[in-house]
């Protein structure tokens, strides 16, 4: 502990430790698309270059391929660089990340790939080490933020060391952790930036690869070699007091939630090793390690990947033989039992029956994720719905995914895929004689992202369906980032120029597109009734954008207070199941809707929802 | 602080301001020179659920809480206050933002606070806010710190709540943020 007052300390989210410390590198372009758990760390960047008065780039690309792009084109010029991405976000990129592995680049290149162990904001459990493994690529696992910001650094000299990519992947405990970390007050001067004519160096063709491929599998050997001997601060041996019972091989944020468990339980006669760069692994250090245990236990997020590299796995548990779960994240709760479990003994277990019996009585439950009270998406879903009942509502990732729970959506795979798999629909229709309306729903984000291409190929195949742009001027879910849509950009004085929508559209073929209000219900659906003829009629895409910032945005808008007449009220709760705002409540024991003003904003749109007109506007 | 360090549950509804909570407890936690490590939800998880923060001052290593290891658990929304009871160690402190008084006639709630020895701190956050602050529910995250300064929790002495509060918040509501500050202070000596 340090003394009061001493030193400059902060305590900083992981991703904004790990930002700063890219700043501290002298990184010269960063580039990212926002998604949890990686969101903060450009915005991040961007301050911390900011408050330094760094000369850096900091920008978002469109996606994460273009955002990749970006910085692999700055580091063949010579730059400095970083990218930022959700492990989803990687398989966007993954196109060009599995090539630029096997190039010899020339300015220092990271890429921050921050995984979801459990998951707590993701599509999937999928595991960023393995796509390194796969790339052949050396990647750290920090086991908490300060050793993320530290890792930084070094992955910049490995990177220019090798000329190689480098991948840092921190986990959402990571990512999303406080945790105190001194602050930076300096950076290092960037690296010189002179792009150099040569074919063989930067084109990837047949003939080039033929030589680049082996000459990469040399210099990860090589890195695997100094991950033995030389990389002692990430990987090192906590030895067990006299002769260990059980030897843990332990990587990223579970080695930390160990340690803690460990010094909760008093035990010294666990051994514990600690690896911080997964890949390549420092096998002969590692089985050095498993030879000198009767028994060993692999704690690793999400996917076996230290596991799979090592060769003799007679001595070890793990995922392979069923000893660690094969999903899910791994818990203090959960590392207790399997670590436990190899010694032989159960975790003394906490008695909570009278708390279970108390959670059923008072009916207790986990609340589940929601659109916001005066979220404009509600309103969207609810004139969509009421326009086309039997529409299939294909939709895609975003707040707006959260409409599940006004049933206005009845898919969501991966960024985009509302606009292709409306196209697919179509298809399976039309080619079995069959007409059914599709209407999707994507947000302003996701349209740039990835929702564009898959437009022009329904203009161009005319497939006939609605699509959707619920456009609420900013990316929302991920925390209120800028998009093509808008000017704002990630350092202060930046301005970008903002597309709209709307011409994207035209641009890309569409004859129709219209704007309406989110919050007019009336309009939406009219709108969207409108749309579907023209679709159909027209064999084409139809675009339809309902506009209404995010409430999170707090754009001042008029105050229209409602209340419900109780006489009115039937108690058909077809407010509650088809709107479902989180300002109205409902009394079971009463069958009667109120509004609970804990979480009613007063945006006045519930008032058109009541088939029985028992919501009302009131007065003042 | 008391033997190797303090660990914190703070549990509510997205949107609640719990994170700011967060921020006034490290802020002071570092002042008084000591190492932290905790853990935020953001993202989809924090869209108007269930959100929980772990808070762990002192020589800790994993962001975590394990179960029946919290020193205090804060509830911004009682029913979450509850649900969440698991993670308090014997004789910890339960902070909640009650309002539904009956739910703490419920038998076997009542069974396991007394078998645990937990102490529960219980104040009326929405009436007060009603009363007093025109139904402004988004300062529930000062009332519940005053709160927790009056009912002298560690980790959130009074005067360095006050003095983290006039450097985290915003100038503009500083004012009423101290108002608050006070109302939980006078709530929890109630």
């Amino acid at each position: 502990m340090t003394k009061e007052g001493a030193g400059k300390k902060s305590l900083l989210l992981g991703n904004e430790a790990i930002a700063q410390a890219v700043v501290a590198a002298g990184c010269q372009v960063a580039t990212a698309y926002p998604g949890t758990p990686s969101s903060e760390i450009l915005p991040a960047i961007a301050a911390a270059a900011d408050r330094l008065a760094a000369p850096m780039a900091v920008e978002w690309g469109a996606n994460e391929k273009v955002a990749f792009e970006m910085a692999v084109g700055a580091s063949f010029a010579g730059a400095r660089t970083c990218t930022a991405m959700k492990q989803v976000g990687l398989n966007v990129a993954a196109d060009a990340f599995m090539t630029v592995a096997l190039y010899q680049l020339k300015g220092g290149m990271l890429l921050i790939s921050a995984d979801d162990p459990g998951p707590h904001s993701s599509q999937n459990e999928q595991d960023s080490r393995m796509f390194a493994m796969f790339a052949k690529l050396p990647c750290f696992d920090p086991s908490d933020a300060s050793e993320a910001a530290a890792m930084v650094k070094d992955a910049y000299a490995l990177s220019e060391k090798h000329g190689i990519l480098v991948m840092l992947r921190p986990v959402t405990r990571v990512a999303h952790c406080r945790q105190t970390i001194d602050v930076v007050e300096s950076f290092e001067p960037g690296t010189p930036v002179k792009f150099e004519r040569d074919v063989n160096r930067w084109m990837a063709l047949p003939a080039i690869v033929r030589m680049s491929h082996p000459r990469h599998n040399a210099r990860i050997a090589k890195i695997r070699e100094e991950f033995e001997t030389d990389w002692g601060k990430y990987n090192y041996e906590l030895p067990a007091k006299g002769k260990a019972k059980l030897g843990v091989i332990a990587a990223g944020v579970s080695f930390s939630m160990l340690r803690d468990l460990m010094k909760e339980w008093g035990r010294d006669d666990i051994a514990v090793l600690k690896v911080g760069t997964p890949y390549p692994l420092p096998r002969k250090w590692v089985e050095s390690f498993i030879a000198r245990h009767d028994k060993i236990l692999i704690l690793e997020e999400t996917y076996p990947v230290i596991e799979t590299q090592i060769s003799d796995r007679s001595k070890v548990n793990g995922r392979w033989n069923g000893a660690v779960p094969e999903a899910g994240e791994l818990l203090p709760e959960v590392i207790e039992e399997i670590v436990l479990a190899q010694l032989g003994e159960t975790p003394p277990k906490l008695d909570t029956s009278e708390l279970a019996a108390a959670a059923g009585e008072l009916g207790l439950t986990v609340r589940k994720p929601q659109l916001c009270a005066g979220c404009p998406h509600r309103s969207s879903y609810f004139a969509i719905r009421k326009a086309i009942p039997a529409a299939i509502n294909p939709s895609d990732i975003g707040c707006y995914s959260l409409g599940v729970n006004q049933k206005g959506l009845d898919t969501s795979l991966c960024m985009g895929a509302s606009v292709t798999m409306s196209s697919g629909f179509y298809l399976a229709h039309k080619v079995t004689g069959q007409e059914r309306p599709v209407v999707a729903t994507l947000g302003d984000s996701t349209f740039f992202h990835m929702g564009v291409s898959g437009l022009l190929s329904a203009v161009y195949n005319r497939h006939a369906f609605v699509l959707c742009v619920l456009d609420n001027s900013i990316t929302a879910m991920t925390g209120g980032q800028s998009n093509p849509g808008l000017t704002g950009k990630p350092r202060e004085k930046d301005e970008g120029v903002a597309l709209s929508i709307e011409s994207v559209a035209r641009g890309c073929g569409v004859t129709f597109v219209e704007t309406v209000e989110a919050y007019d219900i009336a309009a939406g659906a009219g709108a969207v009734g409108r749309a579907w003829e023209h679709a159909k009629a027209s064999r084409s895409p139809a675009v339809l954008i309902f506009k209404h910032p995010c409430m999170l945005l707090r754009v001042p808008q008029d105050t229209v207070s409602v209340s419900v007449e109780r006489d009115k009220c039937v108690g058909c709760r077809y407010c509650i199941d088809y709107f479902g705002c989180p300002g109205l409540s409902f009394d079971e024991r009463a069958k009667k809707t109120s509004v609970d003003k804990r979480y009613c904003v007063s945006c006045g749109v519930c008032a058109a929802v009541c088939p029985h007109k028992a919501i009302v506007k009131s007065a003042g | 602080m008391s033997g190797s360090g303090m660990q914190y549950i703070i549990v509510g509804i997205g949107g609640q301001g719990i994170l700011f909570t967060s921020r006034v407890l490290g802020k002071i936690a570092i002042d008084k020179g000591f190492p932290v490590v905790g853990s935020e939800v953001h993202g989809m998880a924090q869209r108007g659920g269930s959100v929980i923060s772990h808070f762990k001052v002192g020589g800790y290593s994993g962001p975590l809480v394990s179960e029946g290891q919290a020193d205090v658990v804060m509830a911004f929304d009682q029913k979450e206050g509850i649900r969440n009871l698991a993670f308090l160690k014997e004789g910890g402190t339960f902070l909640v933002n009650a309002d539904d008084e009956s739910a703490f006639e419920n038998d076997h709630l009542k069974k396991y606070l007394a078998r645990r020895k937990i102490e529960t701190c219980r104040f009326a956050g929405f009436r007060i806010l009603d009363e007093h602050m025109g139904g402004k529910y988004l300062f529930l995250n000062v009332l519940i710190l005053g709160a927790a300064s009056g009912m002298k929790i560690e980790g959130f002495e009074e005067d360095r709540v006050a003095a983290a509060l006039k450097e985290l918040a915003p100038p503009k509501h500083l004012e009423a943020n101290l108002k608050v500050f006070e109302l939980g202070l006078k709530a929890a000596r109630a």
